[in-house]
């Protein structure tokens, strides 16, 4: 009897559980899962806007975006982007968090000010550069000419056009790195630097020995974190170039929205499911890296 | 002692350098919005005069229809946070405390979908919402955002929730209140912070999403700020700089202010989001 009872109350706490997770797995099944299926139903198809007609074709469009020399170069942009901008962003990410980590005056003001770049919002953010790199009146060009240096039209040519988005994105991206490192040296126990400061360690090596290795796992977690999300990078591309000079600088992302505009929704589609696999392939490092069902308990 | 003393001077240095870094773009965003001629800089003709001319344009003139973008995002993005938060607190609340089978799936099954490219979703979700009549509306862009920001408002509350002793919840019990009773007079209240945090990441993030908003909007009737100045431009097909400038200026300043006076609450969010497989 009291059994049936415990039973009955498990079974109506069940119950409970998955009614208060259902608005969640709802919305995110509609507006997440059922896109990400359609898109790649979309793929399978011929499917041009205006042309009623949208036969399935199989693994055709995957093939024609396979074999485009445009879709690699944009994979090789995307990829290049990602491991640049996250490279120096870790590099400059770090560097903050070591400074914030120390004791310093004005070190509360310092944490305030390394958020703003994460407060504004990319497209702003993006505008803003673009203002600056304007070529007849930017700053930068107006900073070159006091030094006598003669303009450069930094959104002209492919690499300059890289770079001018590569310290873009880093500008606004590296807050969020300074946080997350910042959070895992905090976790460093200080007795550590202080028994190898009796052992006479000098500073290069207390950071090589002791910071570093207890860094490691936050560093990698950052790293997969920001890389994923460099891969889809689109907002600020789309801004700052348009993914020009003649689609120089043109993301996977972007090279996939272009086609919606277009309105070749196939061809889009499987480029989008492209991208998707790529990211996927990073994520399944970080699932891996991250160890996240030891996380849970 | 020498050591100490230089790494004293490289630590104020690179204190210098980072506040540079940081700040420069913004506070020329603020000049540029100020400057009666943007182009103060190109021309030794033209010398930096401030005025106020940018602010009263981009607020009153109607064919840039900034007022109504910024309504928009900021009607979007409160709804989106309101929602978000609610449904996730709701989960959070099930997945830490109420056993039931595959529920530890839960939160890596949604960590999971935070990793899908934008783009991967709008090839499918533009002609749905197209299909639905929602060209132009604020469902079109508030369904989207509320399951973009769900696994990372998910992730803040779970590990958040998981803190509070269960203890508390069985007293609650134990004195009749039901579960959702529990969790709206004792985990809630006692959650403000990490709730705040999540409200104000999910604030942000609805605020600033542009891809989804430039496809599912084509005139001002939904359009939201990023698209609007994303897409600003003067009768000629010059950029109305000054413009763009006092817009990005009037949109950014309440979110650094924001981001300025919750400063802690916005970085234990990040790094409980970020960190939570640590």
């Amino acid at each position: 009897m009291d059994n049936n009872l415990t039973s009955k109350l498990k079974y109506r706490e069940a119950k409970l559980g998955y009614l208060m997770i259902l608005p969640l797995l709802t919305v995110v099944l509609v507006f997440i899962i059922l896109p990400v299926m359609g898109t790649f139903w979309i793929s399978l198809h011929r499917d041009v806007t205006f042309i009623p007609e949208k036969p399935f074709v199989g693994l055709r469009n995957y093939l024609r975006v396979l074999s485009a020399r445009e879709f690699w170069y944009s994979t090789f942009v995307t990829v290049s982007f990602s491991f640049v901008s996250v490279s120096l962003e870790t590099i400059l990410g770090l560097s903050f968090a070591l400074i914030l980590n120390e004791r310093l005056k004005g070190r509360g003001v310092l944490r305030a000010i390394v958020l703003i770049p994460w407060a504004v919002p990319t497209i702003i953010s993006a505008r803003t550069w673009e203002l600056m790199y304007n070529y007849s009146y930017g700053l930068f060009n107006w900073i070159l000419s006091i030094l006598g240096v003669s303009p450069v039209n930094w959104l002209g040519t492919p690499i300059s056009a890289f770079f001018a988005i590569v310290i873009a994105d880093v500008w606004k991206t590296t807050p969020f790195m300074t946080l997350l490192l910042l959070a895992g040296l905090q976790a460093i126990p200080q007795d550590l630097y202080e028994a190898a400061l009796i052992d006479g360690a000098s500073m290069f090596e207390r950071f090589k020995s002791i910071t570093l290795p207890l860094l490691k796992p936050v560093l990698i977690v950052a790293l997969i974190l920001r890389t994923i999300d460099a891969l889809r990078v689109f907002d600020i591309i789309y801004v700052l170039t348009g993914g020009g000079p003649g689609g120089a600088t043109t993301s996977i992302s972007l090279l996939a929205f272009n086609y919606y505009n277009l309105g070749d929704y196939g061809i889009g589609s499987a480029i989008s499911i492209l991208t998707f696999v790529l990211v996927l392939s990073f994520t399944i490092v970080y699932l891996k890296v991250g160890r996240f069902r030891e996380g849970l308990k | 002692m020498r050591e100490e003393v230089l790494k004293r001077i490289l630590l104020i240095i690179g204190a210098i350098l980072m506040a540079i870094i940081c700040l420069f773009p913004f506070i020329w965003m603020i000049v540029v919005s100020f400057a009666e001629d943007p182009t103060f800089l190109g021309s030794p003709l033209v010398e930096y005069k401030s005025t106020l001319e940018n602010y009263v344009r981009v607020l009153s003139d109607p064919t840039l229809h900034f007022p109504a973008y910024l309504k928009n995002s900021i009607i979007i993005a409160s709804l989106v946070t309101l929602t978000t938060v609610s449904i996730s607190s709701l989960a959070a609340y099930a997945v830490s405390r109420i056993e039931f089978k595959g529920r530890l799936l839960i939160p890596i099954f949604v960590l999971g979908l935070s990793m899908f490219p934008q783009i991967s979703l709008v090839g499918y979700l533009f002609k749905f919402i197209e299909k639905l009549g929602w060209v132009n509306t604020y469902q079109a862009l508030y369904f989207p955002y509320v399951a973009w920001t769900l696994p990372l408002s998910l992730w803040i509350l779970l590990s958040y929730f998981s803190q509070l002793p269960k203890d508390l919840d069985e007293a609650a019990m134990i004195d009749g209140a039901s579960r959702i009773k529990t969790l709206t007079t004792i985990i809630l209240p006692l959650s403000a912070p990490a709730l705040f945090s999540t409200a104000l990441l999910v604030f942000i993030a609805a605020f600033n999403e542009f891809m989804f908003a430039l496809l599912f909007t084509t005139d001002h009737r939904a359009r939201t700020v990023p698209v609007g100045i994303a897409l600003f431009q003067g009768v000629h097909g010059e950029i109305p700089w000054g413009s763009v400038m006092a817009a990005s200026v009037i949109s950014t300043i309440p979110l650094v202010i924001m981001a300025l006076l919750f400063q802690k609450y916005i970085v234990s969010g990040l790094t409980a989001g970020a960190l939570k497989g640590e």
